[in-house]
């Protein structure tokens, strides 16, 4: 089943990608400044969260830009692809109605899409590190896999909002002030440590915070990823992936009725 | 969430008939019979109930033309994507970019974005893209009436030549004429329900007959 499934969506390889390819152009085709935007987004975002907390908030933080910038380009990331996933079926009737491919396509080629853009806002984060000659190590090379997990779990997340989605359209919704808690709840603007030893305990065990722990450890810290949050963080993308095609599959058949 | 009773609607009901391989089968029958939902069954996009069906080759539905078409991008950019969605691989697009715009006889306006197009232009530019795809079972749903008499003349051609290859072809139309000059077989539905299949004239003029 497994199998079939994973080499069935090898043989839509090329779908997934200009999916993907036409969502991201799009965004950018009908503006003057086009992909310059995707840069220039991320970089006000940071300049103002960086005066507010380095200088109202006197966060204590080693490369307090850098670890900034990363969190925001990994929420980011999350942010666009599970709510792209969330409207990947709902928003595209036509793809759904009027012809066949295995649905949970439009969901990959939409967080693949998130990844794009990700991608490509790193590439300020690349000159930042450059600039603040921030040294690298070999343990840079676990960053690709981090970064893999944290695309399982959004996959997941979003296969699971996007058959929800179509069925009961509140979720999106709910997801949105779900996503404004997540922000102040993850370790975006701050280390969790900020938070009561309760409270930060409760919000560890969150594997976005893990994830962005295990990314800023081998990218700006030179540090070996901690073992625990790592075996932690694989174990949750397998589950939340489980999860997410358990209920999609569940609900797709009955996918083209309900838009 | 439990339907009431007096809500339950079935849109097919004893459907039964199977398809020669190479045959061209024509579906009838007036608005709201049936006939697009048994095409989307076919096609899988629609799950029935109850009941199956068994296909030995796949299936291209055809239901409705230009399905992923994007006004921001280019005429070569939209049939790259609405020919990847039609299950063509990128290689096979770029060696025929250049006959589906000619083809669509639009080949001066390659780089203009979609927007620009009229709406018969982008129907063609469609159609021009979907027959590149090489169907074994291809589903047509109403897709001919589309463009002016000379396209349609182009269209009819093609066609032709997809029956002479040996493609089966399920035809769903209420141009009897047409059913009438392709189709050997043909399954008249009403409500849902199978009314009678059998050769076209006979089946076609039992229509006619009911009004």
């Amino acid at each position: 089943m497994l199998f079939q499934h994973i080499r069935e969506l090898y043989n839509y390889r090329n779908l997934i990608w200009v999916l993907a390819w036409v969502e991201f152009k799009q965004r950018y085709k009908n503006s003057v400044l086009g992909y310059f935007w995707s840069l220039l987004e991320p970089l006000m975002m940071l300049g103002v969260l960086y005066i507010v907390f380095s200088n109202l908030m006197r966060i204590q933080v080693e490369h307090y830009q850098l670890f900034l910038l990363q969190g925001i380009i990994m929420w980011n990331f999350f942010c666009r692809a599970t709510s792209m996933g969330l409207s990947a079926i709902v928003g595209k009737p036509h793809l759904v109605q009027k012809v066949y491919f295995p649905r949970d396509i439009l969901v990959i080629s939409g967080c693949t899409t998130a990844l794009l853009m990700g991608i490509f806002e790193s590439v300020i984060f690349i000159g930042f590190m450059l600039f603040f000659q921030i040294p690298l190590s070999v343990n840079i090379i676990v960053l690709p896999v981090v970064i893999f997990l944290f695309f399982i779990i959004a996959l997941g997340a979003s296969l699971t909002l996007a058959a929800l989605n179509t069925y009961y359209r509140d979720i999106q919704y709910i997801w949105a002030v779900v996503l404004q808690i997540g922000f102040f709840a993850s370790p975006i603007l701050y280390p969790l440590t900020i938070f009561p030893p309760l409270l930060f305990r409760i919000l560890s065990y969150s594997p976005i915070a893990q994830v962005l722990y295990l990314a800023r450890d081998v990218t700006l810290y030179s540090k070996v990823p901690n073992l625990a949050s790592f075996s932690y963080a694989i174990v949750i993308s397998i589950i939340v992936l489980g999860t997410g095609y358990a209920i999609f599959s569940r609900l797709e058949p009955k996918f083209a009725e309900e838009l | 969430m439990k339907p009431n009773n007096y809500e339950i609607l079935h849109a097919l009901k004893d459907i039964n008939f199977s398809v020669e391989e190479g045959e061209m089968f024509g579906i009838i029958g007036k608005n709201g019979s049936g006939k697009s939902t048994l095409l989307k069954i076919m096609s899988r996009i629609l799950i029935p109930t109850e009941g199956s069906v068994i296909t030995k080759k796949a299936v291209t539905p055809f239901l409705e033309l230009g399905v992923g078409f994007n006004y921001d991008f280019t005429a070569a950019e939209n049939v790259k994507i609405y020919g990847i969605i039609m299950g063509l691989t990128p290689r096979d697009i770029e060696d025929k970019t250049e006959a589906i715009l000619e083809f669509a006889g639009i080949s001066q306006f390659r780089d203009t974005k979609l927007r620009n197009f009229s709406s018969g232009m982008q129907v063609r530019l469609a159609f021009s893209t979907a027959i590149q795809t090489n169907p074994q079972i291809l589903l047509l749903d109403e897709v001919l009436a589309v463009g002016d008499k000379e396209f349609q003349k182009k269209c009819l051609h093609e066609l032709e030549r997809f029956k002479r290859e040996g493609v089966t072809i399920i035809f769903v139309s209420h141009d009897l004429g047409s059913v009438k000059k392709h189709c050997e077989r043909t399954l008249l539905l009403n409500h849902g329900i199978q009314v009678m299949i059998g050769e076209t004239d006979e089946v076609v003029a039992r229509y006619e007959q009911s009004g």
